[in-house]
């Protein structure tokens, strides 16, 4: 395959846009939907990418690949959803305030963990010897199809997603985000379904963290920090947390308009790339939340549009 | 399961048994009874003046408010007894014992069909891996839903509820598609106009009538003598009095403490 006109640069950017419309589609069902405030998104993808990369780098599996990625990936996938159990089942009777601090104390605890059992995981120094559960000839070649793989699994979760909205699981999260002492007294288990939507949601979550790892094929604490969080959280309430398609245009105009346009097609000093770019996109990130906060805090898209949804799927 | 089923009992249709129920807030005891049994009669009405703790205690036969001390059991035919105070709200809620809201209460997000398709949807077809489900929930219980909207004059089915009338309505009516066992009501009517307040009343001695035990609270005392078999008067957190809606209206202590002279 001849992938000259290519920029591998542009490769990364769409990668990480796709990865992060990806987070923000999960974090619509629970900020969106249940209204479920999770900052601590990088903390369940950032345990799926080290469950991933511990599980393939320091274990010697008597098989080779695809299904060592495979068996990895479910591993990661797995142990995204255990702890989304644990996190779900913590948070689901507190308030908004105690769901932000709880889930930001995961995601730094991810975090000091991946940092401090460096025999696991590598520690400051980070991990390598990952790799494609395929060769199809040049690293482009093989960063190019992950990216169209990784697309089509986002694909997935943005169709999951907008089902839901005409399910009625859909219903269920909307109504325990709405009224949760009403749903209850109609006999709804509500903290079954939190714990249910951070099982589902974290498992995602941790999957997208293990493709993340085989892109890079380097796993660093460094990518443990905030911008994840702050990436999936800025798109989505930019676009509109409400909507289905919020996530996918809000990451489109911050992940996508910084990650690529910005760093792919702005002639700037190569220098910055290290140090001001990653400063000035969390910057220009927040600045971003405040402004759309202020002016439109529905976002793009705006509110969300039962009765218009409910008239096309009923017919009524 | 079993630490909720205490001795089996013999009773006519579901009642709901308080034993030594007691809650304070900040010192101040709201609700304090000894002994009380509602379900005697197919409808019952709870009357007191304001703070007399109906309200509480609705609540906490369903848990939305914890006990500070006693015991609420649901007694129904050929069944063992149920421990509702050592229950959460929602499954009590699916033993059958359902309780409307006093104040007006509505989910912000949710369609009027919304709202009651989400009441009748069983647990199972609300899992994440039931993303198709939606039709045939509609499809199971369209039949219902329309004559429930089109009795009380709901008609746009997609639109939100909008008035404080039509929430409270639609609180009513969410209640009723939930066919409880033990329905508890508290301000059924108030806010709603005539013609509504008559098919509501209309419709709970329907539901009495097909076995369904009804406790209505309200201050619209004409809903109270005009549907109510029997009346349990409460003040101060009590329950002192119980009797036929006549001797209630006439008894001296509550037309000196609560209705007044010359009252209806």
């Amino acid at each position: 395959m001849n992938l000259d006109w290519l920029d591998a640069f542009l490769v990364f950017g769409l990668f990480e846009v796709v990865m992060v419309i990806g987070l923000a589609l999960l974090l619509h069902l629970q900020l969106g939907l249940a209204r479920i405030a999770n900052f601590g998104v990088v903390g369940f993808w950032g345990l799926g990418m080290y469950a991933f990369g511990v599980s393939y780098v320091r274990v010697d599996w008597p098989f080779g690949e695809p299904w060592q990625f495979l068996v990895c990936a479910l591993i990661a996938t797995g142990v995204a959803a255990l702890a989304g159990l644990l996190v779900g089942w913590y948070v689901a009777d507190l308030d908004t305030d105690g769901v932000l601090v709880g889930t930001l104390g995961f995601a730094t605890a991810v975090a000091i963990l991946a940092t401090t059992q460096q025999e696991l995981t590598g520690g400051a120094l980070g991990m390598g010897g990952l790799g494609f559960p395929y060769d199809i000839g040049t690293v482009k070649a093989n960063e190019f199809l992950w990216l169209v793989i990784t697309t089509l699994l986002v694909a997935a979760i943005l169709f999951f997603v907008w089902r839901v909205h005409r399910s009625p699981y859909g219903r269920l999260l909307i109504a325990v985000g709405a009224n949760e002492p009403l749903a209850r007294s109609l006999g709804k288990s509500t903290f079954r379904a939190k714990i249910g939507l951070f099982v589902v949601t974290s498992a995602a979550m941790g999957l997208l963290g293990a493709m993340f790892g085989v892109m890079v094929r380097f796993l660093d604490v460094l990518n443990l920090g905030v911008d994840i969080t702050l990436a999936a959280i800025v798109g989505l309430v930019l676009g509109g947390t409400a909507r289905v398609w919020g996530a996918v245009i809000g990451v489109v105009l911050t992940v996508g308009l910084f990650d690529i346009v910005v760093q792919v097609y702005l002639p700037l000093p190569r220098e910055w790339h290290t140090q001001a770019i990653p400063v000035l996109r969390e910057a220009l990130f927040g600045l971003a939340l405040i402004v759309v906060l202020l002016f439109r805090p529905l976002g793009v898209l705006g509110k969300m549009r039962r009765d218009r949804l409910m008239k096309k799927v009923h017919g009524r | 399961m079993a630490a909720d089923a205490a001795a089996g009992s013999a009773v006519a249709r579901p009642q709901i048994r308080v034993e030594g129920v007691a809650k304070s807030y900040s010192g101040r005891t709201v609700v304090d009874v000894d002994e009380l049994v509602l379900g005697d009669s197919p409808i019952e009405g709870l009357i007191g003046p304001n703070g007399a703790g109906k309200t509480t205690l609705m609540r906490m036969i369903v848990h939305a408010v914890p006990l500070d001390r006693g015991r609420i059991t649901l007694q129904s035919p050929a069944e063992p007894d149920l421990l509702l105070s050592a229950m959460p709200t929602d499954r009590i809620a699916r033993h059958g014992v359902v309780k409307s809201n006093q104040l007006i209460t509505d989910f912000d997000r949710l369609t009027i069909l919304d709202s009651l398709l989400f009441a009748v949807t069983e647990a199972e077809r609300e899992k994440p891996y039931r993303i198709f489900s939606e039709r045939a929930v509609f499809a199971r219980h369209r039949e219902e839903i329309e004559r429930l909207l089109d009795y009380f004059g709901l008609v746009d089915a997609t639109a939100f509820a909008k008035s404080a009338g039509e929430k409270k309505l639609l609180d009513i009516i969410r209640c009723l598609i939930l066919k409880p066992r033990f329905l508890l009501l508290d301000e059924p009517t108030a806010g709603l106009p005539d013609d509504i307040t008559e098919k509501v009343m209309h419709t709970l001695r329907e539901l009495a009538a097909a076995g369904t035990t009804v406790v209505i609270v309200a201050h619209d005392l004409n809903v109270i003598w005009n549907l109510c078999d029997e009346v349990v008067f409460m003040a101060e957190g009590k329950a002192l009095l119980r009797g036929d809606p006549q001797s209630i209206r006439e008894h001296r202590t509550i037309v000196e403490k609560y209705l007044g002279e010359g009252h209806v």
